[in-house]
């Protein structure tokens, strides 16, 4: 058999379960894709065939995950591997110990078969930043495949792996799911642990899945998560359980924020989402238009403050000392976020800027809360635009943040999402449809996700390499 | 009002960040004026009265229980520091003689 990379989770399962291929087929088929498209889309830092093979060579197909490859971003660590974050400071690292994220992957049989490409430090939304290249997005390779986690969603949608794993501190999973067209669930922050991933902003890093089907995640997602008493921020409960599909939306509210349609959107990416809402309301959910959630913009300014501060104190400890190289090998873009850190966290600009950042948090959750005493869910684009092309991230300084405009207060207010594929631009570039809903209301993301996967065909596209 | 950072501002900056700015690299200065700028935007919301949210689950004072687990050898801690010596990691001096 051959392009056993194009399963899915629960199709590769199956096919293990019925004998009709093993294991180590299903990895050399996601290497031989890797290598494949390696100059042409770039998704990989790290390669671990020798390890993958061995472990399919071994693996209890009894598991969970038994036998499946996935994709790691390179901001997970795991004992023995090479972990960069897509800087040179890390050039050299091998990590000395793993993140909880892939530890427990591992046990539920999981085949790691490489650490995927990101913007450096996870500091942005379109992999350029990396110190090893951009990745390019499968569909069209002049164009972004968005980020941080862009070398995760470009794997997927490129079938060199069976799935993958992202972080999101606001938008890194969701939004290149989004351009790259697959499925991006950023779980409630303190969901999955953070014990083991290269801190960014500690107060919303939330690691994830990014797969070709809302199941996959869900899979994934109920494998992973759980208490860890190695992260203090995570959420004291065991992990969380698949809800049942849903049949149809009857009973169901979702919100309509207005202020998730700027002027500035791509028509098509609102033609798509408006479509999408008529399928929910086919489906029997109630469609409640929100025209006071609070602008978008004010979460950009909080979002950017509370990062920089963060990022200057957990960049910190990269001194060249104890591992990796000096800080002179920081690239432009981590530079100019730990110095803005600094200065708003410095005597005489901290109540005015740091706290007062706070205090606008505080004002987005109570909005959330507000709008979420209406609906069960909010629905909007995840991005406003599809795919950019390459160099567009370039000397802006806060591109990121310009661009993460939706999903950033969701991720300040800790709430779970998804991105699901919900159509195509006129250049044949994937939109994202989110789904946000309440702290730990998982189950709901997942429900309204699933039903509507299976009432469109999006998810089963793919790009022709 | 436009926001400035002078040129002392912006090494005293560079030098708490532990940072070297490179002389191409000094328009960074200026984009850390603009976000700066940019943040302004704050100051439309009223925040008198608000308590800072610093931890959205909050959670607070988490401690591990005082019990030995097992750790790092002394082998695994030193094995990725650029140089060692004795066993040790060789650091920069940071007292004067």
């Amino acid at each position: 058999m051959s392009d056993l990379n194009k399963l899915t989770i629960k199709e590769a399962l199956t096919g293990l379960k019925a004998k009709k291929f093993t294991a180590k087929d299903l990895v050399v088929d996601c290497l031989s894709q890797i290598k494949k498209n390696a100059a042409k889309l770039n998704t990989f830092v790290t390669i671990c065939e020798k390890e993958a093979i061995a472990a399919a060579e071994t693996s209890d197909l009894s598991l969970p995950l038994g036998g499946i490859p996935f994709a790691v971003k390179d901001n997970f660590l795991m004992e023995g591997i090479r972990t960069t974050a897509s800087s040179k400071v890390l050039d050299d690292y091998i990590a000395q110990y793993s993140s909880t994220f892939t530890s427990r992957l591992q046990a539920a049989g999981a085949i790691i078969i490489g650490k995927t490409n990101m913007d450096a430090w996870a500091h942005g939304s379109s992999t350029e930043t990396s110190d090893y290249g951009p990745t390019k997005n499968p569909w069209n390779v002049d164009h972004l495949p968005g980020g941080s986690s862009g070398g995760s969603a470009a794997a997927v949608i490129a079938n060199e792996c069976i799935a993958a794993v992202g972080s999101e501190t606001a938008g890194s999973i969701r939004q290149p799911a989004s351009w790259c067209g697959v499925v991006g669930f950023k779980p409630t922050y303190g969901r999955c642990s953070r014990y083991g991933t290269v801190a960014m902003k500690s107060s919303t890093d939330s690691p994830g899945p990014i797969t070709k089907t809302v199941d996959d995640a869900a899979l994934v997602l109920s494998l992973v998560s759980g208490h860890d008493p190695h992260d203090a921020t995570s959420i004291n409960e065991s992990a969380w359980q698949v809800p049942p599909v849903l049949k149809d939306l009857k009973k169901i509210k979702i919100g309509l924020p207005l202020a998730y349609f700027p002027k500035e959107i791509q028509p098509d990416v609102q033609k798509a989402i408006l479509k999408s809402t008529e399928i929910f309301k086919k489906l029997g959910a109630e469609i409640i238009e929100l025209p006071d959630v609070l602008d978008p913009k004010y979460s950009i300014a909080v979002y950017t403050i509370l990062q920089r501060s963060e990022v200057s104190s957990n960049l910190n400890r990269f001194d060249g000392i104890r591992f990796g190289f000096d800080r002179s090998f920081f690239a432009q873009e981590a530079k100019r976020r730990i110095m803005l850190g600094t200065y708003s966290l410095s005597a005489g600009y901290y109540d005015a800027y740091y706290t007062k950042a706070q205090k606008v948090r505080t004002l987005i959750c109570q909005d959330f809360d507000h709008q979420f005493s209406k609906v069960d869910a909010i629905i909007g684009p995840t991005s406003p635009c599809t795919a950019l092309k390459l160099g567009a991230s370039e000397g802006q300084a806060m591109f990121g943040e310009l661009q993460d405009i939706l999903l950033e207060p969701s991720s300040i207010a800790g709430l779970p999402g998804i991105s699901i594929p919900c159509g195509f631009d006129s250049n044949k570039l994937p939109i994202g449809l989110q789904i946000i809903c309440p702290q730990k209301r998982e189950d709901i993301v997942y429900q309204l996700a699933k039903i509507f996967e299976s009432n469109t065909d999006y998810h089963l596209k793919r790009p022709q390499l | 009002m436009s926001t400035v950072i002078t040129d002392d501002q912006f090494k005293h900056i560079a030098h708490l960040s532990r940072l070297t700015i490179k002389s191409e690299e000094s328009f960074i200065k200026d984009q850390l004026a603009q976000a700066a700028e940019y943040v302004e935007v704050l100051k439309e919301l009223n925040t008198n009265n608000v308590i800072p949210t610093f931890q959205v689950n909050h959670k607070k004072n988490i401690l591990r229980e005082d019990v030995v687990t097992p750790s790092f050898t002394q082998q695994q801690a030193i094995s990725q520091a650029p140089k060692t010596k004795n066993g040790y990691i060789v650091t920069t001096a940071t007292i004067k003689k």
